[in-house]
């Protein structure tokens, strides 16, 4: 019995060896092949449809872009750089707004036949098409025809549409492969080509998606073989996955663990100012605590919070000197940007004389970090909030507690009210049922042009319903105003009277970083959504 | 015996119904799933309502649900939300990964298992019984995501003394997993740690059960007369005390065996492995009703399967039982 049952144990073992020993034997530190770069991202894309309303991921458009390339497109400094067009659109007239592009006689799709206008319109088509559903019809709906000569295409708009360059810009669809589809069900699992610097190979679903250089791009052509798109959904798993060598690059979020590879001499970690930025929202509607409607509470609590000690406690150890943001409209590394919110500098003590000046009683006589006197201010009671966020999130956990201690020493209480981002997002936010919520804006460097959206009276995304009808009209005016400069300055005049009111609380912009592989060279970190692979032509591997 | 089967299926459907009922509803009321859709100020509102109402998003929870009945029984389970993205064929891909998975996880776990469990018990307090104890305490107390994030740590650190990465830490295959043998010896690879971690509680929970039933059965009366009679030790303890001690441990197998089918949740998601458990985790993040309702109909009928077959099966092994 005692043989036979070590007998048995020794059979599990042997079977478990095998496991273990046979592939291992075949292991090696670097498994892909030479000109394979593995980007590891953590989510994968449900198709292939991009800018589509039910795909509208940036894992979709990463591997998306560099094969529906457009005219232009964005560097890592939010510049433009030639890719399909001869060079950038032009302005023929302002009224009606007519403008043109012309495709470079090197843009030619995989299949060899060459790019042209009658592509660019085919798309426009299929974005105005009202059985279709792209994420949105902004500018194409605005466009009132598309004249084709060949490659060159003059694109005349109904009314003024300020972001004309980047619509002309966008990436088109073929439209040899398009004519007759149903555009809601193209791309679904593969795209036949390309105009791009890559080309669809294959799609392993739930592991990988495989792009290879496309040979005809000949305006900046990939020196690598291929990228390898892995999707690991686990956080930890991405990192212990790079450092184990199976990815050369990945688009990390703020994560501590980025400090690791720092320190690590295999791998560069870069970060740099995105556009995303993280604000505090303050709810002006009915829903809202009457509180928040006196100008000089928002202004409290604005001198109440100290941003750029947020900000270090957040991002020193992974991305330090990150500045404090100081406009709701321009990122600190934009031109035009102006501090217009560097007008309330932290500062507790006036914070306390200013709420006791306007007759506010029951809270402390001077900043204390053990207080619990609560301030209640005539007509509008306690200074009471409900703090919104989403819930699951370390960082903004976080920053509620800085920022939850920094007011309660000088009598202001929040009371937290934390939620799934679904949850938050889709029912809670556009609810307006909530006195402050703490989020990002996810935007690009078009994204002032539509400021009115977010600040303007009634804007489609106000949620925090802050009205001032002058701001507003300066707002509304960016909106069709076609020159940069007088957009700029019409911007800051907005925002200087908007600052005054304290409609929201800017906190900072949020970094991007990338980690890539030591042996990974040419990847430069973009701020905007552009993504990593806007220069893949500079990218080279060495073995 | 036929009609007990067909009693517990009629119940079966009747648990199902109910339970898909309560999920539905309470998958669909917990999230939005356009959630992310209405924060991006370039998706029209009109864009949304599209959705909404090609998906009956406006209609009440019991309309919503009767549609879903409908697409689970004439369309494989319809389609997700976001995507309009067919349901059964990822259902089914999954399925086959966690089943590759879980086979040969539990078979090996229940050869050592048992060989643990029987020596323990014919070795009761001996050294290898006590540390045998000790190692299934622990397997029961680890958290299966720290030991798969410690295992992953491990190779990481192997990899830094010896620059080999001798286990893939993610995934199910290679970037190029070749074809044929080359594929499969490739897909052991990838699932030698996460079958280490399934391993660990199967063999930890299984050697106890087994241990105690074997010494349940050698302590026997049967037994005692088995060797009262003159038998060997060796056919004393495999023709009647092993046989008999295996019976707990089949029905036990059987139920965990159905409940591991519908996805080991955090081992599939620590390795990044494209099972049932990924599958639920995905679909739940998204607030997708459709994916989640599928994933459930599916596991819940593999346990209620499995729990009939682990019923049927104490039936046949044991005499003593009748179903009437």
């Amino acid at each position: 019995m005692r043989k036979r049952s070590l007998l048995l144990l020794a059979g599990a073992a042997a079977i478990v060896a095998s496991l273990v020993i046979g592939p291992a034997a075949t292991a090696g530190p670097d498994k892909a092949s030479a000109g394979t770069v593995v980007f590891i991202h953590d989510q994968e894309p449900p198709n292939l449809r991009p800018s589509w309303v039910d795909n509208s991921l940036y894992a979709t458009s990463l591997v998306d872009n560099s094969i529906f390339q457009g005219g232009q497109i964005y560097n890592n400094s939010a510049q433009w750089v030639t890719r399909l067009f001869t060079g950038p659109p032009k302005l023929i007239k302002s009224n009606p707004l007519t403008t043109q592009f012309t495709f470079s006689p090197k843009a030619v799709w995989s299949d060899g036949t060459p790019v042209t206008c009658a592509d660019w319109r085919a798309t426009w088509q299929i974005w105005i098409n009202p059985a279709n559903n792209p994420a949105s019809r902004t500018g194409y709906e605005d466009i009132k025809s598309v004249n084709c000569k060949g490659k060159t295409g003059i694109v005349t708009f109904k009314k003024v549409y300020a972001d004309w360059v980047t619509l002309l810009n966008s990436g088109v669809w073929p439209a040899k492969y398009t004519a007759g589809k149903d555009a809601n069900k193209l791309w679904e699992d593969s795209i036949p080509v390309s105009s791009g610097p890559w080309k669809f190979q294959s799609w392993q679903k739930g592991t990988q998606i495989t792009v290879v250089k496309n040979p005809k791009f000949t305006i900046a052509p990939m020196k690598l073989d291929r990228v390898v798109f892995r999707f690991i959904a686990d956080t930890n798993a991405r990192f212990q996955a790079m450092k184990a060598g199976e990815g050369q690059a990945m688009e990390p979020q703020a994560q501590l663990q980025i400090a690791d590879f720092q320190k690590d001499k295999n791998f560069v970690v870069k970060a740099v100012a995105g556009y995303s930025y993280e604000h505090l929202d303050i709810q002006f509607g009915p829903k809202g605590a009457a509180a928040l409607k006196a100008p000089y509470v928002r202004q409290a609590l604005i001198t109440g919070i100290n941003r750029p000690q947020i900000a270090a406690a957040l991002y020193q150890t992974i991305a330090p000197g990150l500045p404090t943001l100081q406009s709701d409209i321009f990122k600190t590394f934009e031109k035009g940007y102006v501090k217009h919110y560097a007008a309330y500098p932290f500062n507790q003590t006036k914070v306390i004389s200013t709420l006791k000046g306007k007759g506010c009683t029951g809270g402390p006589d001077k900043p204390s970090a053990g207080n619990d006197k609560i301030f209640s201010c005539p007509g509008v009671g306690k200074l009471s909030f409900r703090f919104g966020t989403t819930s699951g999130n370390q960082l903004r956990a976080l920053t509620f507690e800085v920022i939850q201690r920094q007011l309660k020493s000088v009598g202001i209480e929040l009371v937290p009210r934390f939620q799934p981002a679904g949850l938050l997002f889709g029912t809670t936010l556009p609810s307006s049922d909530w006195d402050l919520m703490l989020f990002t804006w996810v935007e690009s460097p078009a994204s002032k042009i539509t400021a009115k959206d977010k600040l303007a009276c009634g804007g489609e995304i106000n949620y925090g319903n802050y009205c001032n009808k002058k701001a507003s009209a300066l707002l509304e005016k960016t909106a069709t105003t076609l020159d940069e400069a007088t957009r700029t300055k019409l911007l800051n005049q907005a925002e200087a009277m908007m600052a005054k009111d304290v409609p929201s609380i800017p906190m900072f912009v949020r970094p991007v970083f990338t980690i890539a592989s030591a042996k990974l060279k040419g990847l430069t970190t973009p701020t905007t959504l552009e993504g990593d692979f806007w220069n893949v032509n500079s990218w080279t591997l060495a073995s | 015996m036929l009609q007990y089967v067909l009693r517990r299926l009629a119940y079966s459907v009747i648990v199902l119904f109910v339970a898909s009922f309560l999920v539905f509803t309470f998958v669909a009321k917990t999230g939005d799933p356009l959630a992310a859709l209405r924060l991006n100020p370039r998706i029209s509102p009109q864009s949304v309502q599209n959705i909404k109402d090609r998906k009956h998003l406006d209609d009440s929870i019991v309309v919503r649900y009767g549609y879903w009945v409908q697409d689970a029984f004439t369309n494989g389970f319809g389609t997700t939300i976001l995507g309009d993205r067919p349901i059964l064929p990822d259902l089914w891909r999954v399925m086959k990964h966690t089943l590759q998975l879980v086979i040969i996880a539990e078979l090996l776990a229940i050869l050592i298992a048992v060989g643990i469990g029987v020596y323990s018990a014919l070795r009761q307090y001996s050294v290898f019984d006590y540390s045998a104890t000790t190692f299934s305490f622990m397997g029961l107390a680890l958290p299966v995501f720290w030991f798969a994030l410690m295992l992953q740590v491990g190779v990481v650190y192997v990899k830094d003394w010896t620059g080999y990465n001798i286990f893939p830490i993610a995934s199910l295959s290679s970037v190029d997993p070749g074809t044929g043998i080359h594929f499969w010896i490739d897909r052991a690879h990838h699932l030698v740690l996460p079958i280490l971690v399934l391993m660990i509680a199967s063999i930890a929970t299984y050697s106890r059960f087994m241990r105690a039933s074997m010494l349940e059965v050698v302590n026997s009366d049967y037994v005692r007369t088995a060797r009262a009679k003159g038998l060997t030790e060796k056919r004393v303890t495999m023709k009647h005390a092993f046989r008999n001690a295996l019976i707990p441990l089949i029905t036990l197998v059987a139920i965990n065996f159905g409940a591991l089918l519908g996805g080991a949740i955090a081992t599939e998601f620590v390795f990044s492995l494209d099972g049932m458990g990924l599958y639920y985790i995905n679909a739940l993040n998204t607030n997708d009703p459709y994916p989640v309702m599928a994933w459930l109909m599916v596991t819940a009928t593999l346990i209620i399967l499995f729990n009939l077959i682990a019923d049927i099966a104490y039936g046949y092994l044991d005499p003593r039982v009748r179903y009437d």
